[in-house]
């Protein structure tokens, strides 16, 4: 039996109420079903009416409408916004023109995010699974019930002496603050988030090299010649739009070139003054071989790389000697000719040129030295910090010290588990705790580790993660390796439905929290996320529950949530804030809605500021190595900076104090799991690509600009743009396999080799997709945008027009109908729409790079068949 | 009176769909129906293919034929040179949108009315600049009073003055929005006589200059 008629079939007996509509008149203890399928019968659009009388719009009123500022997060880019704010609705949000980062422009998807906070498919009140998992029934019960329930079962592992039976997985949520906090008081370490699908070994090459950030602010509108190594940010980088508006300054008011390496033509690629496809993974290579013709020539900055690397120049060459462009040819495709030019153009501009990446670079296999190889460039430039070049703040996060966690702060405990920290990768918490999300639903069938009480986050890991829609989805299902699972959402998700609580969310719209990320004016500063609008019905932020819950926790737990709420503890973390124009810091922070340091000198030559002579007060120097070391806080000895020509400086935050080029830490975690590696960012070969046969092919991945993963298809003006997403086919590739545009096709994958996850080459799983044939991807690359497939998430993310599907007493005060989704979504597939395309991470493997645990998105092969 | 004016500097567009998505909100656009719209062409064979784009507002004409159109004289053209639909002169008959050569008019399935882009007049008279021109963040589109000769839009046009065009000249409707860098048979996406298609935002549209498209089988939707 269906779930509709199952639930017809109770709906008779009177004990449930069917849909989304449904919500806003269930009372406590009443039951719901809800289902994918949230539309009913479809109505034509209405035919034009000549000569009738129409119904005037009213425009919105920015003189009377009220100004709140608040942060964007409909990516993880931060942008600064300004909400306009008329009779309580939200009309408008445009970019905080105070927000050095960003000013007064944001992206479409900032622009869209408008309409998330009435989207009539909102989840409005804590729900408890009632019937199996995973089948949809639930009852709406109260907050109370909710946190008594939840602190229960924490309780009982605290009791049990297991709190790490505890864990709360995340996606982008910007309230690691309370959440680490939460999981501190209780004593477990099981803070998870998705930081391997992600930036991983970007940050951690970053780290390995230069030590003080894991993000760069390339000095874009000062540079002349950007060498881009599979950033899209024209589309989808982290600072997208920060970085973007800069590189059109440079570009166009300042004569800088771009040059961009990709597999696919993606709108960056589009618009570069260069575009070149390197077979998938050789990016290194290239970088490599640009490295040996800068050496051989011997024009680049002698003085950077013998005073501030730790390698020296002979050593260097000696190194790079392998690495010519005619062997980087053999394996990329990009001709020694071009790399040899490139090269030269690069490096003739030094020290206004900078060498950057992103995924495209290092969501392989062998991508944290792909991206290590790209770094070494801008050394070579010794563009490291000048103007126009690869440049870092201090900081590329909320600066502690002006932002300090209010008193009492829990000590981070000191046990650890598998789950979070996965002996195999001894480079992914290294330097800051990124884990290895994508093991996690393997871990917990294996039994490698357990939970008790599971928190899902933002995380749409049925559909962004590899192998979610089906391991994913097959260890949610199971009671036994996740016993309760707690879902906070602002829609009924493919998460939420294999949970056992719901907590309706508060949308970013409607919530504080502090955001910052790299300033490209290179600077301290923070932002401030402060609520436009109140969340609707009983929707709640989710640092709110932590804190709720963590007062319900008895006397040791509880001292550490002795505020009122989360609004309470951002208002005593901006405590230490000047006050500026305003009443206090707090006060500041909501006026202005960042926090900019323009009186400080912007980050140039850092590593060569001289310490203080506070800094230098009680440290000690080596001998040997000039290195500047001192007791911390907290009683332990770290290095502060280093003795270079007789001045005490700062340095780069690496254990030598310099840009490593060759890496210690590297070797020495690389021989704990019993990998060869000297330490060298030598380019590594991936096992799965060699001798790649004629018939097999790589699938990759990306983003839209107008996506973010799984979260923004409700958003129905994004979703309107891009709801589908064939798979991308090149022509000449086509031609021979007899494939056009429209064509059905089966795509095959098979999983990974060498030392990852379940090294197998077997086959992984099939899925039928459309084809699109075009010029813009390299020959042996199949790409399949993410973000699309969704079934849940309501009418815009599931392509569905109609009603909402109706149960008795839809309350149109509290969320009202909108006309859009009931008539005027175009591309629901049962008008002759394309649909809401297809998820193609269900038959992704899981497969997290050697050391590190990036996963490796963009090395699957496969192979493809017409039907 | 102010005289205000666009011109879009094709080089600096990212093909971001702000400017688009900025413009519906604000003027509470109808899923299906737009004022404002960025059209993607791939031009070249792999590996020598470039991605343009073209995003097209109402051009403002000065001599315009959705003005001629229109029945009941519901549409006028300010002293500020901007074209504007009467609400309640406006009847919904359509005929603007049938006369206009840049897809710029649709009619608004459930108010019943004509509607396009007046460079957010409100906004204007609120001391903001329309909200395509705000997000903007290749600084793509440039606005302002060409009374002004400090105004970004009068400034542009001082330094680009010779490499500025409009769009189909031919129509002979003395467009007021201009374009720097157009390629020009980009033009042929824009269509004339119904407002712009949905479907063409679709990838598989990428490579073609047809200005719209077929609904597939198993339709009900018009
Ligand atoms: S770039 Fe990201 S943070 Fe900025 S406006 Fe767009 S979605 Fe929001
Ligand atoms: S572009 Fe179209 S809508 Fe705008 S003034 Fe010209 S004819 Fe009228
Ligand atoms: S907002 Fe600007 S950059 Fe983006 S598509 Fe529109 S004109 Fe182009």
């Amino acid at each position: 039996m269906s779930k509709q008629l199952q639930a017809l079939e109770v709906n008779r007996r009177g004990a449930l109420k069917v849909g989304i509509g449904a919500l806003a008149s269930l009372a406590v203890g009443e039951t719901i079903l809800l289902h994918p399928g949230e539309a009913a019968a479809q109505p034509a659009r209405p035919p034009r009416r000549p000569n009738v009388r129409g119904t005037p719009k009213v425009p919105h009123n920015y003189k009377r409408a009220r100004k709140i500022t608040s942060v964007c997060l409909n990516c993880s880019t931060v942008c600064g916004i300004v909400g306009y704010v008329d009779n309580g609705k939200l009309i408008k949000i445009g970019g905080n023109p105070e927000d050095p980062n960003n000013g007064k422009m944001l992206c479409a998807k900032g622009q869209a995010g408008v309409v998330i906070s009435t989207y009539p498919e909102r989840l409005l009140y804590p729900l408890k699974r009632v019937g199996r998992r995973g089948q949809g029934t639930w009852r709406r019960i109260t907050w109370e019930e909710a946190y008594a329930d939840i602190a229960k079962r924490v309780r009982a592992c605290i009791d049990a002496g297991h709190p790490e039976h505890v864990a709360i997985h995340i996606g982008r949520s910007r309230l690691a603050d309370i959440m680490g906090r939460f999981l501190n008081a209780i004593g477990s370490p099981v803070l998870l988030n998705h930081r391997a699908l992600c930036s991983l070994n970007k940050r951690a090459a970053n780290y390995a090299t230069i030590g003080d950030v894991d993000w760069e602010s390339v000095d874009a509108e000062r540079c002349k010649y950007l060498l881009n190594f599979g950033s899209n940010f024209y589309e989808a980088h982290q600072g997208a739009i920060h970085f973007l508006k800069r590189v059109i300054k440079g570009r166009y008011d300042n004569g800088c070139k771009l040059v961009t390496f990709d597999v696919r033509l993606s709108n960056t690629a589009g618009r570069s003054d260069e575009w070149h496809a390197p077979f998938p993974g050789t990016e290194g290579a290239v970088a490599l071989a640009l490295a040996n013709t800068i050496v051989a020539d011997g024009n680049f900055d002698r003085d950077f790389m013998t005073t501030w690397t730790n390698t020296t120049v002979d050593a260097l060459s000696a190194f790079l000697k392998p690495y010519t462009p005619e062997w980087a040819e053999k394996l990329s495709g990009i001709s020694a000719g071009d790399i040899r030019r490139i090269a030269r153009a690069f490096i003739r501009e030094r020290p206004r040129c900078a060498a950057f990446t992103n995924r495209g670079s290092h969501a392989h296999y062998n991508g944290f030295n792909n991206d290590r190889a790209v770094i070494l460039l801008n050394a070579l430039a010794g563009s490291i910090n000048q103007p126009g070049g690869y440049c870092y703040a201090e900081s590329a996060e909320i600066p502690d010290h002006l932002f300090p966690m209010p008193a009492p702060v829990p000590a981070a405990p000191k046990i650890r588990t598998d789950l979070e920290d996965p002996p195999e990768w001894p480079l992914a918490n290294r330097w800051q705790k990124m884990r290895v999300g994508q093991i996690v639903y393997a871990y917990l069938k294996q039994k490698r580790a357990r939970l008790q009480v599971y928190f899902t986050y933002t995380l749409a890991s049925p559909t962004t993660w590899p192998e979610g829609r089906s391991l994913a989805v097959e260890v949610l299902r199971d009671e036994k390796l996740i016993p309760f699972h707690v879902c906070s959402d602002v829609v009924y998700s493919e998460t939420a439905h294999y949970a056992d609580l719901i907590l309706p969310d508060a949308t970013y719209l409607e919530r504080w929290g502090l955001d910052a990320r790299n300033n490209y004016e290179l600077r301290t500063y923070a932002t401030l996320r402060q609520p436009l609008v109140p969340p609707p019905a009983e929707c709640v932020n989710f640092a709110d529950v932590l804190i709720q819950v963590g007062k319900r926790l008895g006397p040791e737990v509880s001292r550490y949530f002795d505020f009122r709420n989360y609004e309470d503890f951002v208002r005593l973390r901006c405590r230490q804030l000047p006050k500026g124009d305003s009443a206090d810091g707090f006060a500041y922070m909501k006026r202005h809605g960042v926090y900019h340091n323009t009186s400080e000198p912007r980050s140039y030559d850092l590593f060569k500021r001289p310490l203080t002579k506070a800094q230098l007060d009680g440290s000690r120097t080596d001998p040997q190595t000039g290195i500047i070391s001192k007791r911390n806080a907290r009683g332990v000895e770290e290095a502060i900076g280093i003795t270079m020509n007789a001045q005490a400086l700062r340095g780069f935050k690496t254990p030598s104090r310099k840009f490593e080029v060759h890496s210690q830490t590297v070797a020495q975690a690389a021989a704990r799991v019993k990998i060869d590696d000297d330490g060298w960012p030598h380019y590594v070969p991936i096992p799965a690509h060699q001798n790649l046969p004629e018939d097999r092919f790589i699938l990759t991945t990306f983003k839209w600009n107008v996506h973010t993963q799984g979260r923004t298809a409700p958003q129905k003006y994004l979703t309107e743009i891009v709801h589908d997403n064939p798979m991308w086919i090149n022509a000449a590739t086509a031609r021979r396999l007899g494939i056009r545009t429209g064509d059905t096709v089966e795509v095959t994958t098979y999983r990974p080799r060498g030392r990852t996850f379940d090294p197998t080459g077997q086959r992984i799983g099939s899925a039928r997709i459309r084809a699109f044939v075009t010029e813009g991807i390299h020959p042996r690359v199949f790409a399949v945008s993410n973000s699309l497939g969704h079934l849940f998430g309501g009418r815009s993310a599931a392509a569905r027009r109609g009603p909402r599907a109706e149960g008795p007493g839809f309350d149109p005060k509290i969320l009202s109908e909108d006309a859009d989704l009931t008539t005027n979504l175009w591309w629901s597939q049962a008008d002759g729409g394309k649909g809401a395309g297809f998820n193609v991470n269900a038959i992704l493997p899981i497969q997290p790079a050697p050391i590190t645990g990036m996963q490796a998105w963009f090395d699957t092969v496969c192979s493809i068949r017409k039907v | 009176m102010p005289r205000y004016a666009m011109a879009l500097d094709l080089e600096r567009c990212t093909g971001c769909h702000a400017c688009s998505v900025a413009c519906k909100v604000e003027n509470q656009v109808p899923l299906g129906n737009f004022r404002t719209k960025v059209y993607y062409y791939d031009e070249g064979r792999f590996p020598q293919t470039r991605r343009l784009f073209l995003p097209v507002v109402c051009m403002q004409c000065a001599d315009a034929p959705c003005l001629r159109a229109c029945p009941n004289k519901a549409i006028s053209r300010g002293n500020d040179l901007i074209v504007r639909i009467d609400q309640n002169a406006c009847r919904g008959n359509g005929a603007c949108e049938d006369a206009c050569p840049y897809g710029a008019i649709y009619v608004d399935p459930q108010r019943n009315l004509a509607d396009k882009c007046d460079f957010c007049s409100h906004r204007l008279e609120a001391g903001m600049e329309p909200a395509c021109v705000e997000t903007c963040p290749g600084g793509t589109i440039i606005f302002g009073d060409l009374n002004d000769p400090k105004s970004p839009i009068s400034q542009f046009q001082a330094t680009h003055r010779r490499e500025l065009t409009v769009l189909k000249p031919e129509e002979k409707a003395d467009p007021q929005v201009q374009y720097r860098g157009l390629t020009r048979e980009l033009e042929r996406k824009v269509p004339k006589g119904r407002n712009h298609d949905p479907r063409s935002y679709e990838i598989e549209t990428w490579a073609t200059l047809e200005a719209s498209f077929d609904r597939p089988e198993g339709g009900s939707h018009e």
